[in-house]
């Protein structure tokens, strides 16, 4: 039987190791980058966004198009995102989608929605902001930790939870509209126009309570750990509830 | 004839105003009716010893002092009559309009008797209403307490199963998922534990009341919302 033996010179051996590690570390490393999702949902105006998401940010903004654009960065690569479009809304839940899989890392998400949206967004952990809209509601949830911005928003409905993080609101309180906001440890701020009309209720044990401008005679306290009152002729219902932070009332 | 217009005639004949067709109707019947006969021998028995014993029943030796007596008898009791009559008097009316003769220890007696009682009823009385009082306030004190804390003890209940499931799935859960939960549930146990100690200094407080249950609330969410990771 005859063998063949081929000679090999050093520095080809060596070239040769070099494009496999090379290449190893190359499938590596994009084995390792994030996932990228793009897509495009052509909608009506008053569209409703539905987002669950399990860790990650979620930024919401609108534009001038009647569709919706998402985009997001996966982290890991065992995590599936499946936007369902329904009638009238958007639909994204993490949670469903990965069932059973585990931890599926941070999935950072940037919507790009109809200016007339009304947005829905929780997660478990992570910043939530939301910034141009003029929908019905604006609902941003964070279960632990993570900031909530909510910026430029006129809605009749605006709710903002967290339990750790610092919530800002800039917007307007729409007549009947409620407005409410919440959180364990962190500032909430709220910088409305100086002729807003709403009926407050402000509570904070650590009693560190700012109306600043909007602040009356007739307000009701109950040593400075709460405030009830009207604002004009309190024509919309706003809460506040800090249990150890500030809350603070600013002129826009 | 018949026994009744016998026994009628009977009377008649023994006072001897009857007739003489009477009469012979009447022994007619007496021949022929036992019964009858036998009545007439009783009413002639009885007036038979009236007449013997007539006299014998000798009137009261003084029949003026008698009915003197009766007189007075019933002039006594007249008024008794006269009072039953009138419109009965309350008890407070009749015990005012009565009078007592005491003589002097025995007002003193009296008094010290008031005074003691009056002392003794007003002592134990002030002793029972503090104590009423007393028991009153410490019992809804306690009740607002016991209240609370039973809220806290169910809510609990809810709290460790939800926490029991967290911990099940807590392995699979990253490291920084880990921290995140644990350092966010801290920041709620505070929160509660603050208004808990409120709430034990003041238990009528509004604001801590609502901070705990909110902060209860809060704490079930975030187990709940984490225990399906």
């Amino acid at each position: 039987m005859n063998v063949k033996f081929s000679t090999w010179s050093v520095p080809s051996l060596a070239k040769i190791a070099s494009i496999i590690v090379i290449g190893s570390l190359l499938g590596s490393l994009a084995a390792q980058s994030p996932q990228r999702l793009s897509k495009r949902y052509t909608v009506g105006k008053n569209v409703r966004v539905e987002l669950r998401n399990v860790s990650g940010t979620i930024e919401v903004e609108s534009w001038n198009r009647d569709e919706i654009r998402l985009s997001a960065t996966i982290e890991s690569p065992n995590a599936h995102v499946v936007p369902k479009q329904l009638d009238s809304s958007l639909v994204i839940d993490v949670m469903s989608d990965n069932k059973a899989r585990g931890d599926v890392g941070d999935i950072n998400f940037k919507l790009q929605v109809p200016i007339s949206s009304s947005v829905d967004l929780e997660t478990r952990r992570g910043q939530i902001s939301v910034s141009n809209l003029r929908g019905a509601s604006v609902r941003a949830h964070v279960s632990s930790e993570g900031d909530i911005t909510l910026s430029n928003i006129v809605a009749t409905q605006v709710i903002a939870q967290n339990t750790i993080g610092n919530i800002f609101f800039d917007g307007e309180f729409s007549r009947g509209g409620t407005y409410e906001f919440k959180s364990t440890k962190g500032d909430i701020t709220i910088r409305i126009p100086g002729n807003s009309d709403f009926r407050m209720v402000a509570t904070s044990p650590a009693r560190k309570i700012k109306l600043g401008d909007f602040w009356n005679d007739g307000f009701k306290t109950q040593d400075g750990r709460k405030y009830v009152g009207d604002v004009g002729d309190g024509r919309s219902s706003v809460s506040v509830t800090n249990f150890n932070g500030s809350i603070t009332f600013m002129r826009r | 004839m018949n026994c009744e217009n016998c026994q009628e005639l009977i009377h008649d004949f023994l006072d001897g105003s009857i007739s003489r067709i009477d009469e012979i109707a009447l022994n007619t019947h007496l021949e022929q009716c036992l019964d009858c006969d036998s009545v007439r021998h009783d009413l002639e028995s009885i007036l038979g010893y009236c007449r013997t014993h007539r006299g014998e029943y000798a009137a009261p030796p003084n029949t003026a002092a008698l009915w003197l007596r009766i007189r007075n008898v019933i002039e006594a009791e007249t008024p008794t009559m006269a009072e039953s009559i009138e419109p009965r008097k309350s008890i407070f009316s009749s015990l005012m309009s009565r009078s007592w003769q005491l003589s002097l220890p025995q007002l003193v007696s009296s008094v010290i008797a008031i005074v003691v009682l009056v002392s003794l009823v007003t002592v134990v009385g002030i002793k029972r209403w503090s104590v009423t009082t007393n028991s009153q306030l410490e019992a809804a004190v306690t009740e607002g307490n016991s209240d609370v804390n039973d809220r806290v003890f169910q809510r609990n209940q809810v709290i460790n199963y939800w926490n029991q499931r967290v911990e099940l799935n807590k392995a699979r859960w990253s490291p920084q998922m880990r921290e995140t939960f644990d350092r966010n549930m801290a920041v709620i146990d505070q929160a509660v534990s603050d208004s808990m100690n409120e709430l034990n200094r003041n238990p009528h407080d509004d604001i801590a009341e609502q901070m705990l249950n909110e902060s209860l609330n809060d704490k079930l969410a975030l187990l709940k919302e984490f225990s399906d990771l």
